[in-house]
């Protein structure tokens, strides 16, 4: 029993400003209902989404150092699989969330295996080349939509009516929660610091006797697991699925947040979401009350903020919090 | 066990126009050291390195406490036994001297295959890697970020961590490279200490180490062994004089 309360607070003490974050998501929706912003819940959701996903692809970017460019494909696998059993009529949520999981675990299988044989350049190549094969395979399939996609109901998750008010969103947060209590827990054990001392050092996880690959391939797996469980709860947020939730561009999205907000750090991915999020969304606004002509450019500001942002606060956001704090701490002394 | 830990039949390895390891025999007894002289590009690491498990021959065999492993993989001869340190250390210089030592103990109890508890944290990994720590004398750095460690600290913690499966040869690669008088004395002790727990194929220039340490020799040049025995045996061949000790008196 202590030892169960002492593994908690390890767990806790860990990643404190995840823990911060997700009770943030917690408490929102009180505020807007008070404030009477319901549209923010619904940025809340997508966030967390993209959170989520950020955070699987984390453990192979930013601890495994796997430079992953085709996340994105599990994220559509994912999204299909429910959309998919939608189209067939089976609306199971629970059933659509397990075999979004196994489906991700197999097609993960597969494509690590194969392109987890090369490294660095080949390796972002070669994942890329994946999630673009699927990608136009989605795009083929005239029957779900192809292009254009289709729309869907919310998934029917026994016992939880996701048309009733915030139990999507609740439900969200839950895959959040249990997504940000394996990582920390993986990050933290055995296997999470070999996976680590293989990006630090391959050669010195060979001479301890052990196959860098098989690591590898487990933390794509489980990533391409995250990923998907992401892309199915999507699917229900959006009521409507298409291949462009699995374009290259969010593969890039992702990889974005993760270095904005922290690269390998339980913390950084959500924080890096958040922010990446918040700057999408309230960029054209300010833009608009700063030069009214120009808020449809808001992008030409949002690149150069993001570059900033990855070029200057080494860590991204994370880094740059910690060593604000440290300062803050040393009395303004450097 | 084998009165030959190793023994290497007839290996060559050629890159391209240039022939690394030419028909090369050598054996280790059990509990000796054996060192592997040589003048630079003599194909000493080559040797090495094939031995180790990180190049294939293209001819010839490697068997090691009488078994064939010249097609294993690096990990199953690990496994096996064999242990090697680096000519330019090969650590992980993210971590700290400790967390070195306890991923070392984790994958050599194979146990590198858990999910759940703290690895850092875990009392019996740590009394395992500071085991592993004390006889180099390393202890009181452990908490010390590796990068934040001389180079000599440095040879020190990878000579400990090749030593920590207790394995039945070692191969070193020029330990004491680039430490300095003091500290090269001390990993000759060390390694001296070793003698009779495991046997040992060193790698060396400096002379002085291995002429104190090697119970034999052989040289390598250009790939061919020209010459095998002790150390008094050696020194006295005129070959070995021609081709690499020049006219300096040993």
């Amino acid at each position: 029993m202590q030892g169960a309360k002492d593994y908690l607070r390890q767990l806790a003490v860990s990643a404190p400003g995840l823990w911060v974050l997700i009770a943030g998501f917690m408490v929102l929706p009180v505020y807007t209902s008070f404030a009477d912003l319901p549209f923010w819940n619904d940025i809340a959701m997508r966030i967390m989404l993209l959170g989520m996903a950020s955070m699987g692809l984390n453990l192979v970017l930013g601890f495994g150092g796997m430079v992953s460019f085709g996340h994105a494909a599990f994220i559509g696998i994912g999204a299909y699989c429910a959309g998919i059993a939608n189209y067939y009529g089976m609306d199971n949520g629970w059933l659509q969330l397990a075999m979004a999981l196994c489906v991700c675990a197999a097609s993960g299988f597969v494509i690590g295996y194969l392109s987890l044989r090369t490294a660095g350049i080949y390796f972002i190549m070669i994942t890329l080349a994946f999630a673009q094969m699927l990608y136009f395979l989605f795009v083929s399939l005239e029957k779900f939509g192809g292009d254009d996609g289709m729309a869907t109901d919310r998934s029917d998750f026994i016992l939880i009516d996701l048309y009733e008010p915030l139990r999507l969103y609740y439900l969200i947060l839950c895959a959040l929660v249990i997504t940000g209590i394996i990582l920390s827990v993986l990050v933290r054990s055995r296997f999470g610091v070999t996976l680590q001392a293989i990006k630090s050092n391959p050669s010195r996880v060979e001479a301890m006797g052990l196959v860098p690959f098989k690591f590898k391939m487990t933390a794509y797996v489980i990533s391409a697991m995250i990923c998907g469980m992401a892309g199915a709860l999507f699917t229900s947020w959006q009521e409507y699925v298409s291949p462009d939730i699995m374009h290259w561009t969010r593969s890039g999205e992702l990889m974005i947040i993760i270095v904005l907000g922290g690269l390998g750090t339980l913390t950084g991915p959500l924080l890096g979401a958040i922010c990446f999020f918040l700057l999408e969304e309230f960029l054209p606004e300010i833009i608009a009350w700063i030069a009214p002509d120009y808020a449809e450019n808001w992008m030409i500001i949002f690149g150069p903020v993001l570059i900033a942002i990855v070029l200057f606060a080494r860590g991204g956001l994370l880094g740059a919090c910690s060593r604000l704090s440290a300062l803050a701490r040393s009395g303004g002394r450097l | 066990m084998t009165a030959d830990i190793l023994k290497i039949e007839n290996l060559t390895l050629r890159f391209g126009a240039i022939t690394a390891s030419d028909n090369i025999s050598l054996t280790v007894r059990t509990g000796e050291i054996h060192a592997l002289i040589g003048p630079n590009g003599a194909g000493k690491t080559t040797l090495v390195s094939q031995i180790y498990g990180a190049l294939r021959p293209d001819a010839g065999r490697i068997i090691f406490d009488g078994e064939d492993i010249s097609t294993t993989t690096i990990a199953a001869r690990v496994h096996k036994g064999l242990a090697r340190s680096f000519q330019i250390s090969n650590v992980l210089m993210e971590f700290t001297v400790l967390e070195n030592a306890i991923l070392t103990c984790q994958a050599l109890s194979h146990s590198a295959w858990r999910f759940f508890k703290p690895a850092f944290t875990d009392s019996q990994l740590i009394t395992a890697a500071q085991a592993i720590l004390a006889p180099v004398g390393l202890l009181d750095r452990k908490d010390r970020q590796v990068s934040a460690l001389s180079h000599g600290e440095r040879r020190l913690l990878e000579l400990a961590l090749a030593m920590a499966g207790s394995p039945k040869l070692l191969l070193l690669d020029e330990p004491m490279a680039g430490t300095g008088p003091q500290e090269s004395r001390f990993m000759t002790d060390l390694i001296a200490g070793f003698k009779g727990n495991t046997s040992i194929l060193l790698i060396e220039h400096d002379m002085d180490a291995v002429f104190s340490l090697a119970d034999r020799l052989t040289v390598l040049v250009e790939g061919q062994s020209i010459a095998c025995g002790t150390p008094a045996e050696v020194s006295a061949d005129q070959r070995v004089r021609a081709a690499y000790l020049g006219s300096e008196e040993l």
